[in-house]
């Protein structure tokens, strides 16, 4: 330090030798990358705050190729997936969840339009090859995962085409027959992946030789086998089972004839059964469900498994749906269906804590019935598989990517008994891949990075303009038909101003706030992105603790913690 | 790799005329306040500045947080001594501009007739006012800036007294009978509108007036991290509001989007407790008087926003990616 006489003056900025930052009492400003909701709320395991993040630089591709890290089929799934991001958006609390559905499914039009091309390489040629039964969402997703991991993936589909589920389940008012063709196939035609179809587990492939022959083996067969349905014992003598019926209306475009039709269960099947009929001349559609509507006070445990909007529009539609009760009895004359008795019931938990179903006497009504479909979900369909099934319904592995007790060989999808939607098996594909990378090289898992998730109290709603969220054009009720999609698309300027929205939860934003609003200058700005992903480093020799550049981050990345 | 501090401060992409290692508390919207406005004014000025808070945790002997030359005043002569640096500035042929810095005692009290005689010579130098609302340097009393009904040392609350009994003095009114070119009213919950006026003042040959609200979280007893939202609330309801003048006529000022009840802005603060004491008709009645002046500032003024603007008291805090905001 400069020694000065009294009375002289002092030298600028002298002040830097004296280190306020030992006056911190209270704890230090720290940068948490924590997880935004929608990312640990995807079943997918996409990062939409990462890939919103691109879009708001307006790099479309970019924000594609982000989203593609994890899902290959965005196009598909912006249209199909219940979006559990948008029910975690913190952005619910203010003015509205973020669409992300509305972008993603925009994304992946882009990229089919302008063949923007996947971020992967062709393996070597000697990679290890991979089978994977199944071209279903989860198949689908673990070859393309597999690719990415430098792996060679070989499918083998029982059906002519690729698509699973997606092709025999989902009606094309929901996922049009062009998109799902251009999407799959442009994933199909990727250097290194190789499809066999129309070769069936335990009739053209055997499980053993996949084993001995290829160096790993995914299963992702689906469900394809209905659970048996009676109403105490009864049958109707011609019952047609929800997913049945709904393949037999893809293949021929018909259904049986029927004026009123009762529909049993409480999934997107159901609902789109019931909208088919509707649509194809069924006077009266009743859905008969075991759980509740959504409404202020719905529990989320009983609320119906079905996107939101498909809900509405059935409603809109003139489906009628009777919660919270089941079928009590058939009114048969012969074999036919002639009514049904429905009564209330609800699911309460009982002494062991298990839920159990308790219908209520008294409340017992019979409605006009002359077709019956049950909708109450599948099993994995046993052929081929009888070695691992051992009478059960499902593969049932052991944990999250997907072992199963033979050396080398996963479950994934609906056919684990654990998942339900197109997302989670492209999410097990992810999984299911990166667990066979790190067996297949013998070499530790890297470490998880676990993120906590951030909490809407923890941003600062001043700084986010108040919008609304972005509606898409919908098709009027009376012009609904087959083929005809029914959400349309929102296009370049929507989708752009509808990313904008998003508040970048536990990220960095750029916005300067910490840096200008630091009393003490001791938030410095780099040029360079740092480690942790930002443009600012704290100055700790300086910094006092007091606490402003947290409370000002708008986006909860900077969160004040103890001392170490 | 951590990097490299003292390099990496060099760097900074901003002039920096208040240096780090000042001892200013924990929070401190005064320390705030001057490193932005000598972000505005820098680099080529100097400064005269008035004993106060700003004056003491930025010149501990023998250092100095200062970039700028720089010069310690008395209490009550900061604009003269201002005018004399002018003055030499001229004789000079320089055209380094003078900033008079004080706090709201030595402005709105014991500096009050030197200001005013700085801006009738019509002197080249612009004048920036802290207002932290009492004198906090010596330990919390009242000034002619504290609002009516808050607590300091001098102005009690308790059995005998809702805290101070006299009302906030009018500055701007009075600087605004001067007919100086610009006088302005900022905030450092509105950085960038603080710096727009800094700006705004320096193009400008004669005086020039700022007064900027800067909260002090030891003196009005709120948590040091809640100096940007008590500062922000203070502009949504009324009480601070922020005004431009031009010639002693207001010219502009920052339209309120979403007005806030003044008890919004009063509960975050401990000096405002009293007025929160179950039971005491008293406490009411103040709070509705505060109401009253808050009221009467946005009649005043205009300061109801008629539609959304982007410079309101909401779009002026918009963030975006990459910057542009705050």
């Amino acid at each position: 330090m400069t020694q000065l006489t009294r009375g002289a003056f002092a030298l600028p900025g002298t002040s830097l030798d004296f280190k306020t930052g030992n006056w911190r009492s209270t704890g230090k400003p720290v940068h948490v990358h924590a997880a935004a909701p929608c990312h640990s709320a995807c079943p997918a395991g996409e990062d939409q705050q990462a890939w919103l993040a691109y879009m708001q630089q307006g790099q479309a591709e970019a924000a594609w190729r982000e989203l593609v890290a994890a899902n290959p089929l965005p196009a598909i799934t912006g249209r199909v997936c219940p979006h559990p991001c948008e029910t975690a958006c913190n952005r619910s609390t203010t003015d509205g969840a973020l669409a992300i559905h509305n972008i993603e499914r925009w994304l992946g039009d882009e990229a089919i339009k302008h063949n923007w091309a996947y971020p992967v390489a062709a393996p070597a040629d000697d990679a290890p090859e991979v089978a994977i039964i199944g071209a279903g969402p989860g198949g689908l997703s673990a070859a393309y995962h597999c690719l990415r991991n430098g792996l060679k993936p070989v499918i083998f589909e029982a059906s002519p085409e690729a698509g699973g589920l997606l092709r025999s389940a989902i009606p094309a008012t929901r996922l049009p027959r062009d998109v799902l063709d251009a999407e799959v196939s442009r994933l199909l035609a990727l250097e290194g992946l190789t499809l066999h179809s129309s070769k069936r587990l335990g009739r053209d492939v055997y499980l053993d030789q996949l084993q001995k022959q290829y160096a790993a083996v995914i299963l992702s067969p689906g469900c394809q086998a209905a659970w048996d349905w009676d109403v105490r014992g009864a049958v109707p003598g011609d019952l047609h089972e929800g997913l049945h019926l709904l393949k037999e209306f893809m293949d021929h475009g018909a259904f049986p004839e029927a004026k009123n039709v009762v529909v049993h269960g409480g999934g997107n099947t159901a609902i789109d059964i019931c909208r088919l009929l509707k649509r194809s001349g069924a006077m009266r559609v009743t859905l008969v469900t075991a759980s509740g509507l959504p409404g202020p006070d719905t529990d989320p445990a009983d609320l119906i498994n079905v996107v939101p909007r498909e809900l509405t529009e059935a409603l809109e539609e003139g489906i009628e749906i009777i919660d919270h009760a089941t079928i009590n009895r058939l009114i048969l004359r012969g074999s036919q269906t002639t009514g049904v008795e429905i009564a209330s019931l609800r699911k309460i938990r009982g002494v062991d804590g298990r839920k159990r179903r308790v219908t209520f006497e008294g409340t017992e009504r019979i409605i006009e019935a002359d077709m019956v479909v049950p909708c109450i979900g599948e099993k994995v369909d046993p052929e081929g598989l009888e070695s691992l099934m051992n009478g059960r319904a499902y593969l049932a592995p052991t944990d999250d990517a997907g072992h199963l007790a033979n050396a080398h060989t996963y479950a994934l999808g609906d056919a684990r008994g654990d998942r339900g939607t197109v997302a989670g098996a492209i999410g097990d594909g992810l999984k299911a891949v990166a667990a066979i990378a790190v067996d297949l090289a013998a070499v530790q898992s890297a470490a998880q990075e676990i993120r906590p998730e951030l909490p809407a109290e923890k941003l600062n709603p001043v700084y986010f303009e108040v919008s609304s969220r972005t509606l898409a054009p919908t098709l009027p009720v009376a012009e609904r038909d087959f083929e005809t999609e029914i959400e349309g698309d929102i296009g370049r300027t929507a989708a752009m101003a509808e990313a904008a929205r998003c508040m970048s939860c536990g990220n960095c934003l750029a916005c300067d706030n910490c840096w200008t609003l630091c009393p003490d200058n001791a938030v410095l700005k780099t040029q360079a992105v740092t480690a942790d992903g930002s443009h600012y480093v704290f100055d700790l020799d300086y910094c006092k603790g007091c606490g402003i550049c947290a409370a000002e981050c708008p986006s909860g990345f900077i969160q004040m913690a103890a001392e170490d | 790799m951590a990097p490299d501090m003292n390099k990496l401060r060099d760097e900074q992409p901003r002039f920096c005329g208040l240096e780090s290692g000042h001892r200013a508390c924990q929070g401190c919207g005064e320390a705030l306040a001057a490193r932005l406005v000598m972000e505005g004014a820098g680099p080529d000025v100097m400064v005269a500045n008035a004993t106060g808070c700003l004056e003491v945790f930025t010149t501990a002997w023998p250092q100095s947080s200062w970039q700028v030359p720089w010069m310690h005043s008395l209490f009550e002569n900061a604009p003269a001594i201002a005018s004399g640096m002018d003055a030499a500035m001229k004789a000079k042929g320089k055209n380094t501009k003078v900033l008079a810095f004080g706090g709201d005692g030595s402005t709105y009290d014991i500096g009050f007739q030197a200001l005013s005689g700085m801006l009738e010579r019509h002197h080249n130098i612009l004048y920036v006012c802290y207002d932290n609302e009492a004198y906090m340097n010596t330990g919390i009393q009242r000034s002619s800036s504290t609002p009516h009904a808050a607590a300091t040392t001098t102005s009690p609350a308790g059995k005998e007294s809702m805290g101070k009994r006299h009302l906030k003095k009018d500055m701007l009114s009075i600087i605004a009978a001067h007919h100086i070119p610009f006088a302005a009213s900022a905030s450092v919950a509105y950085p960038a509108d603080l710096q727009r006026k800094v700006r705004y003042a320096m193009g400008i040959e004669g005086p020039t007036f700022l007064v900027v609200h800067s909260p002090c979280p030891l003196g009005w007893k709120h948590d040091s991290a809640a100096t940007i939202e008590v500062a922000r609330r203070a502009v949504e309801c009324g009480l601070f509001p922020l005004v431009e003048l031009e010639r002693g006529t207001v010219a502009n000022v920052m339209p309120i989007r979403n007005r806030r009840p003044v008890v919004d802005y009063l509960s975050l603060q401990g000096r405002f407790g009293h007025l929160f004491k179950a039971g005491d008709p008293r406490a009411e009645e103040e709070r509705d008087h505060l109401q009253a002046l808050a009221d009467y500032n946005i009649e005043t003024y205009g300061l109801s926003g008629q539609t959304d603007d982007n410079l309101d008291t909401t779009g002026a805090g918009i963030v975006r990616r990459g910057g542009g905001g705050a």
